[in-house]
């Protein structure tokens, strides 16, 4: 009965339950967490990005694993959950921040972008024939000056953070975020703590993490080489088999 | 689902007037029209003439404000097309609000520009060729724009029928590090120049002052009222 109950809500995004749930928007939210993790951390030169990427096969050339992406010169947007979705968000994130540059001759802000891009998603749990996005994003980059790092989730809402996890094993990496993050890291502290806390988790070994920082004084994203990512690896002693 | 936004081209709220064939040049009012901006060190003064004419060649109002308020620290000028004009600030200053609601500070002096030289080129506003005068953090900035969406920034500009006698008149005389107080003058004089010569130009002057913080605008009959 019960199940009858549930199934008749959850057919469609539209239809609240009588609980006022939305059924699909938190089986989106399943979605992201079935995915590998990503954990985003600001400090004051700058955002950290670090998403675990492991292979299911070693056949697998690894750049194909899309993880996290350049959206602007000064913006990178990691993702947990379906990859296809994020793909379309990106480029809409993408399309956004050009949008911006033609009609204001400014770099998209990180706030506005973020939610531009919530609000796209937001359209998704209220639109008949249509599924929620299946993924979170964590949007990283400097505005004004400053380093700026928020969440989406598939509901649409934005969150900014000092510190996040998203995606599976996310509860203990954010326990371990909370209990180890300081305010006043420098970058490679910073990356330091993303690594860590996607250990939390599992071994992270360099080749199976993607990291990507944006830094203030550059103002730009960059990937770090499998060589740097090694390097903190090894440092951390995060027991990875290379 | 279309995003109604993804257009540099288009205002968010409303849409661009259509182009209607050939409109009567005669029963058109126009600005004719002086409007010049100069830059100093402590904010923007922009300066108008008061006339609205049929052609140039019949006075159709006698006092008309020409330079209006369309951002917290930011003022347009209106010149060629009256309906044209009016419609284009209307445009620009519903922009400038949304943009600042939205994101929590105001528009950068370039970034309205930019946006102005989008709808001009954009959409047939009949011939305008405004003055956008701001202050922001970078500072003072004036910026002439055309009627084909050309954006130009300089330390001082003019538009309109008279724009060759109020150049003539600022030539050597404007000062980027001159006072507020000495570019109302240099202003004022600028505009009495044509309203004495053009037949676009003259019933008195209008002058907008910006700050970092406010925008004055004022009106005289005279360039004696002002000195």
């Amino acid at each position: 009965m019960q199940d009858n109950q549930q199934q008749a809500y959850d057919r469609g995004i539209t239809i609240f339950s009588p609980d006022g749930r939305l059924y699909q928007v938190e089986y989106a939210r399943e979605a992201v967490e079935r995915g590998s993790a990503t954990v985003g951390v600001r400090t004051p030169s700058g955002v950290v990005l670090a998403a675990d990427r492991r292979a299911r096969s070693p056949l697998i050339e690894r750049d194909s694993i899309e993880k996290i992406h350049a959206v602007d010169d000064h913006i990178a947007v990691a993702s947990a959950g379906h990859v296809a979705d994020a793909r379309q968000l990106v480029d809409f994130a993408r399309r956004q921040a050009q949008l911006d540059q033609l009609r204001y001759d400014e770099a998209i802000g990180v706030e506005t972008l973020t939610k531009r891009v919530t609000d796209h998603i937001q359209q998704y749990t209220q639109t008949g024939g249509a599924r929620p996005f299946g993924v979170a994003l964590l949007v990283a980059g400097i505005e004004d000056g400053e380093p700026r790092l928020f969440e989406t989730d598939p509901s649409g809402t934005p969150y900014e953070w000092q510190a996040v996890a998203i995606g599976g094993g996310r509860d203990e990496m954010q326990s371990f975020l909370e209990e180890e993050y300081q305010a006043e890291m420098d970058l490679s502290g910073g990356v330091d703590l993303a690594l860590e806390a996607l250990s939390v988790d599992a071994d992270v070994d360099a080749a199976g993490v993607n990291v990507v920082t944006v830094d203030v004084e550059s103002g730009t994203v960059d990937t770090l080489s499998d060589d740097e990512v090694g390097a903190h690896v090894e440092e951390l002693d995060l027991g990875g088999e290379e | 689902m279309r995003d109604p936004t993804l257009d540099a081209h288009e205002p968010e709220l409303g849409s661009l007037p259509e182009q209607k064939g050939d409109r009567d040049e005669a029963t058109v009012n126009k600005t004719g029209t002086t409007t010049v901006g100069l830059t100093t060190a402590d904010g923007v003064v922009v300066g108008t003439d008061r006339r609205a004419s049929l052609g140039g060649r019949f006075v159709s109002n006698k006092n008309v404000v020409k330079v209006e308020q369309i951002h917290p620290t930011a003022v347009l000028t209106l010149v060629g097309s009256v309906g044209g004009a009016q419609s284009f600030i209307r445009t620009l200053r519903s922009e400038a609000s949304l943009y600042e609601s939205r994101r929590g500070k105001p528009m950068s002096t370039n970034a309205l520009a930019t946006l102005a030289g989008n709808f001009a080129r954009g959409g047939p506003f009949l011939a305008i060729n405004p003055i956008l005068g701001g202050v922001d953090d970078e500072g003072s900035h004036v910026y002439s724009i055309d009627p084909a969406g050309g954006v130009m920034e300089d330390e001082y500009t003019v538009t309109g029928s008279g724009m060759q006698l109020a150049y003539g008149v600022l030539e050597g005389q404007h000062d980027p590090e001159m006072s507020i107080e000495e570019a109302r003058t240099l202003a004022a004089q600028a505009i009495n120049a044509p309203t004495e010569r053009d037949t676009g130009s003259g019933n008195g002057l209008a002058l907008a002052t910006v700050t970092d913080d406010d925008v004055e605008i004022e009106t005289f009959d005279t360039v004696d009222d002002v000195l």
